[in-house]
């Protein structure tokens, strides 16, 4: 088992190389210094100064060896546009918000995916499947833009008296969660759908399954045999769903933190690029990649974890 | 005691009969022996996918056909009318600055449909040469391609689609489609290989190779016609990811610029005043999802028809 | 009284074409501490009649009528959660196929305790101690160290082996054994059936072996039910039926099985019954072998279903021409 950790880990690094080279390779091709595009002229001194800091005035594999380097002391450069911040703090700052949101959003889309997912499938071709899979169907296809949107005029604004929610804004501390419910559900609606169509039909194949007959005829109580038997193998193609999750995770949240207002590193991303702060484009994406990739890696490890034939077969 | 001679006078007689029984069968067999009439056939008995085809369709066939056939202008600015609710003359209403939205709706849907269907096109086409070229050639060519596939589903999607655009400087529709393709050409390319792979394992390859054919004329005649239908399915299941993030890149700001405008820059318009008037943005999203939805059930159906075996239906 | 006495039992199942009548009007007891074997080819209804038993029965079928009396309670119609308290502990049941009945996710172990622990309320310990005391039972070497695999680790023969250990862990008074051996090579299938007798004696415990191979019922039943297009054509004690076959059903298939000595017998071909099963959603009006039968000539066969007689003591036939009758010999008197 820790053979294959180690090796996954060890391949990561060659696929971050190769996303930092596309992200630079990219980033150089936007024509002139950085530095000039900003509006307030910068004084000859300081400029020669940041060039040289940054090594601007070196050749461009030069200036990507260091970046590279940068990257992993985890140095990501300085902002272009917040002289006083590197990139580094700008992550620190708004990253800890999305992450809280990203992670109430899978847990929305857990909760309310799985037992929908299971509870369809168990009664299937029934009324309760029919609506249920028409509201998750709807529900997928439906923009994440009116999702947010929806949310917030009913639950914020039209019944307000009852639910009191705030239209937008995000208090990161523990006593600002009133802030984190609206956002966590638009966000996790759209993967709340997949888990449910996933878990539908993993049940579905599963309980068509030899081994469920002969959990039946030992007379297990039913709780166990859906709980235990059923759930154990249906979930597995859910978590390998996971991974790829994330990156839907990431593009809504793109969305939900600019509807609501949220200073997450999505809405930042976007900020970035508008105000043409390259380097804070880089960096989050490097990261960004950085986490896709890890995520990847642990989906696979709790794979091997869940599916025992797959810990022997892997050489 | 039947002699040979006998027993086989008896065979002879049986085939006869069947033959003279079968000639009138044998027409028919022949006309259904066509895959495409079985497919067509099996995915027309179910319910689901023919009304998301008829559905699809419809949604196509408005966009193209409503601001031929109405006559009122989307460009015209008339303060007096703007707002309305809906009504005959405006069946959606009309926006801050007067504009019908019906016709705004379905312009808005051309350009977002131009830009999906061109967009999933190109994403089949760099898809299917990756991965056919990586599943034909085999070998060192193929892992190393594979790995390097592997590396690129690192790349997030929307954050690659905006640099890209960022690069090019300009939001038109060229350059949103290839931002587009860019991170999205990655499950198409695997796809493909898996099939190709699969397919050069048939003996029929190994007949052609034997007769002599030359590489071209395997995977072009013999290889990439059988995966046809896996395509067709692969259209529909991207057309939709593709509209929805021209979608996302319109409604914060990214994507075409005005005066042309998608469904996605409609839904920006919208979302500034969706507190008064909802359905500014809610119909341009409502196109969106449905456009998704029958989509999806097409390739649902489609990947039934075309494949038997995946039935799991009892 | 029989331990099992099933009477007139119906499980019929809805398809777009129509009803299937898989099992239609079967009926038969099982002794206590005896092997009953039900034989038959595919799609007779065998395996059906033992799902109907334990109420296995999934839509689209289901039982809709006749009674099956198990230690003289009736079986059918009772609810899922009274069947879950028999199953596994008063009747269990092994099947076909080794390699796909077992959980891949689950522990052997587990699999084996969980049964115990749900019927004989044991605490972890001991339902291990006992898990483990079973495998030995059945013969799988080193049992305590193997406790703890998946099935993935274990070969078919094994497999079914800890298919039996689970059957058997809480002591049921009937086995329903469902091709045990079908899906195993001819070596282990000798070692599966010895294993089932073996058991069977020492548990005292009355046994139905479902199996579409006359070799396995000769070894191992005492009794014989054929089974034909959902009915029963024939019953009989084993010895009786194998010397003394009545149906003509099961003297065709008694000729079918190759022979290895004999006069004439490397000559000739296979002899196999010409024709094919009768469609089930619309069962023939009369008797179901009709069609295929050497013997049925323009009279009533194709119009009545002939009952099921004891054309000796013991000895039931369906049929309007069983062997006794043809040859002209006299039939014993009941």
């Amino acid at each position: 088992m820790l053979k294959f950790v180690v090796r996954r880990f060890v391949w990561t690094i060659p696929v971050i190389l190769l996303v930092v080279f596309f992200t630079f390779a990219m980033m150089r091709q936007i024509k002139g210094n950085p530095f000039q595009v900003t509006e307030r002229a910068v004084p000859e001194s300081i400029q020669r100064n940041l060039d040289r800091k940054f090594h601007l005035d070196k050749p461009w594999y030069t200036q990507y060896y260091y970046y590279v380097k940068g990257v992993f002391t985890f140095d990501l450069g300085p902002s272009l546009v917040q002289r006083n911040q590197t990139v580094n703090d700008i992550i620190k700052e708004h990253f800890p918000v999305s992450l809280r949101l990203g992670m109430l959003a899978m847990a929305w889309a857990l909760l309310l995916g799985v037992p929908l997912g299971l509870l369809s499938a168990l009664k299937q071709n029934s009324i309760t499947d029919y609506l249920t899979m028409a509201f998750v169907n709807s529900g997928s296809a439906i923009p994440n833009f009116l999702v947010s949107t929806l949310l917030i005029y009913f639950f914020a604004v039209k019944w307000r008296g009852t639910f009191h929610l705030p239209t937008n804004g995000w208090d990161n501390s523990i006593g600002g969660w009133k802030t984190w419910i609206l956002p966590a559900i638009a966000l996790g609606h759209a993967p709340m759908t997949i888990f449910a169509r996933i878990v539908r039909g993993s049940v579905l194949e599963t309980v068509q399954q030899d081994y469920i007959r002969t959990a039946k005829a030992k007379g297990l109580r039913w709780r166990r045999v859906v709980g235990l038997h059923v759930l154990r193998n249906s979930l597995i193609p859910a978590v390998t769903a996971a991974a790829p999750l994330l990156g839907f995770l990431i593009t809504g949240s793109f969305i939900v933190e600019f509807i609501f207002g949220i200073p997450g590193i999505g809405r930042y991303f976007v900020i970035s690029v508008t105000g043409r702060d390259y380097s804070v484009t880089m960096g989050i994406t490097v990261m960004l990649s950085a986490i896709i990739i890890v995520a990847n890696m642990v989906v696979d490890i709790l794979y091997g974890f869940l599916d025992p034939r797959t810990r022997d077969a892997r050489t | 005691m039947a002699t040979d001679v006998d027993r086989r006078r008896d065979f002879e007689a049986t085939l006869t009969r069947a033959a003279e029984g079968r000639v009138e069968e044998a027409g028919a067999a022949i006309q259904r022996a066509s895959l495409l009439r079985d497919a067509i056939h099996r995915f027309s008995r179910n319910r689901a996918s023919v009304v998301a085809a008829f559905a699809f369709v419809m949604m196509v066939g408005f966009v193209y056909i409503t601001p031929w056939a109405d006559s009122a202008s989307p460009y015209n600015v008339d303060f007096s009318k703007a707002y309305l609710p809906l009504s005959w003359a405006h069946p959606f209403g009309t926006d801050e600055f007067g504009r019908d939205l019906l016709v705004r709706t379905a312009l808005g849907g051309r350009v977002s449909v131009q830009i999906g269907f061109a967009a999933t096109i190109a994403i089949m086409v760099v898809g299917i040469t990756y991965g056919a070229v990586s599943g034909f050639a085999g070998g060192w060519i193929d892992n190393a391609m594979m790995r390097f596939l592997d590396a690129l589903y690192g790349l997030p999607y929307l954050p690659f689609a905006i640099i890209t655009l960022a690069i090019f400087g300009t939001v038109n529709f060229w350059t949103m489609v290839v931002a587009l393709t860019v991170a999205s050409w990655f499950t198409t390319a695997r796809v493909m290989r898996g099939q190709i792979i699969t397919l050069k394992e048939n003996d029929y390859v190994r007949a052609a190779t034997a007769l002599g054919a030359r590489w071209y004329r395997i995977l072009f005649r013999h290889l990439l016609p059988n995966t046809l239908g896996v395509i067709i399915v692969f259209v529909f299941l991207e057309l939709p990811g593709v509209v929805l993030g021209e979608a996302f890149l319109s409604f914060l700001g990214l994507g075409i610029n005005p005066p042309k405008a998608s469904w996605g820059t409609l839904a920006q318009d919208g979302y500034n005043s969706y507190q008064e008037h909802p359905y500014i943005i809610v119909i341009p999203s409502l196109a969106i999802a449905w456009l998704i939805l029958s989509a999806f059930f097409i390739a649902d159906g489609l990947r039934d028809a075309l494949d038997p075996r995946t039935r799991a239906k009892f | 009284m029989a331990l099992l006495e099933v009477n007139d039992l119906r499980t019929y199942f809805k398809t777009r074409a129509g009803e299937v009548h898989a099992v239609d009007g079967v009926s038969f007891s099982v002794d206590r501490g005896l092997t009953l074997g039900i034989v038959g080819e595919s799609g007779c209804g065998k395996s059906v009649t033992a799902f109907s038993i334990m109420g296995l029965v999934q839509p689209p079928g289901r039982v809709v009528g006749g009674s099956v009396l198990f230690d003289g309670r009736e079986l059918v119609g009772r609810k899922d959660k009274e069947m879950e308290n028999i199953r596994g502990r008063e009747i269990s049941m092994i099947f076909q196929d080794p390699m796909t009945s077992l959980n891949p996710t689950l522990t052997i172990g587990t699999q084996i305790t969980e049964t115990l622990r749900r019927h004989l309320r044991m605490s972890k310990d001991e339902a291990r101690k006992r898990a483990i005391q079973l495998l030995e039972e059945v013969h799988i070497p080193n049992a305590a160290a193997r406790l703890d695999d998946y099935p993935h680790r274990y070969s078919g023969g094994m497999r079914q082996r800890v298919m039996i250990a689970i059957a058997l862990s809480c002591n049921p008074k009937l086995l329903i054994a469902d091709e045990p051996t079908t899906a195993l090579d001819v070596t282990v299938q000798a070692g599966i059936l010895d294993l089932l007798r073996e058991l069977r004696e020492q548990h005292d415990m009355a046994m139905m072996l479902i199996t579409h191979d006359m070799g396995v019922v000769a070894e191992t039943a005492d009794d014989v039910i054929v089974m034909y297009a959902g009915q029963v054509v024939e019953q009989a004690q084993t010895l009786d039926l194998f010397d003394n076959p009545e149906h003509p059903y099961t003297e065709a298939l008694l000729a079918a099985l190759p022979q290895i000595e004999g006069e004439g017998v490397r000559e000739g071909r296979l002899t196999s019954i010409p024709g094919r099963p009768p469609d089930l959603i619309s069962p023939p009006e009369g008797c179901r072998f009709a069609q295929r039968c050497p013997y049925a000539g323009s009279d009533d066969c194709h119009l009545i279903v002939p009952d099921l007689r004891e054309i000796r003591s013991g000895h039931w036939v369906r049929s309007q021409h069983p062997a006794s009758e043809r040859a002209g010999r006299p039939v014993g008197v009941t």
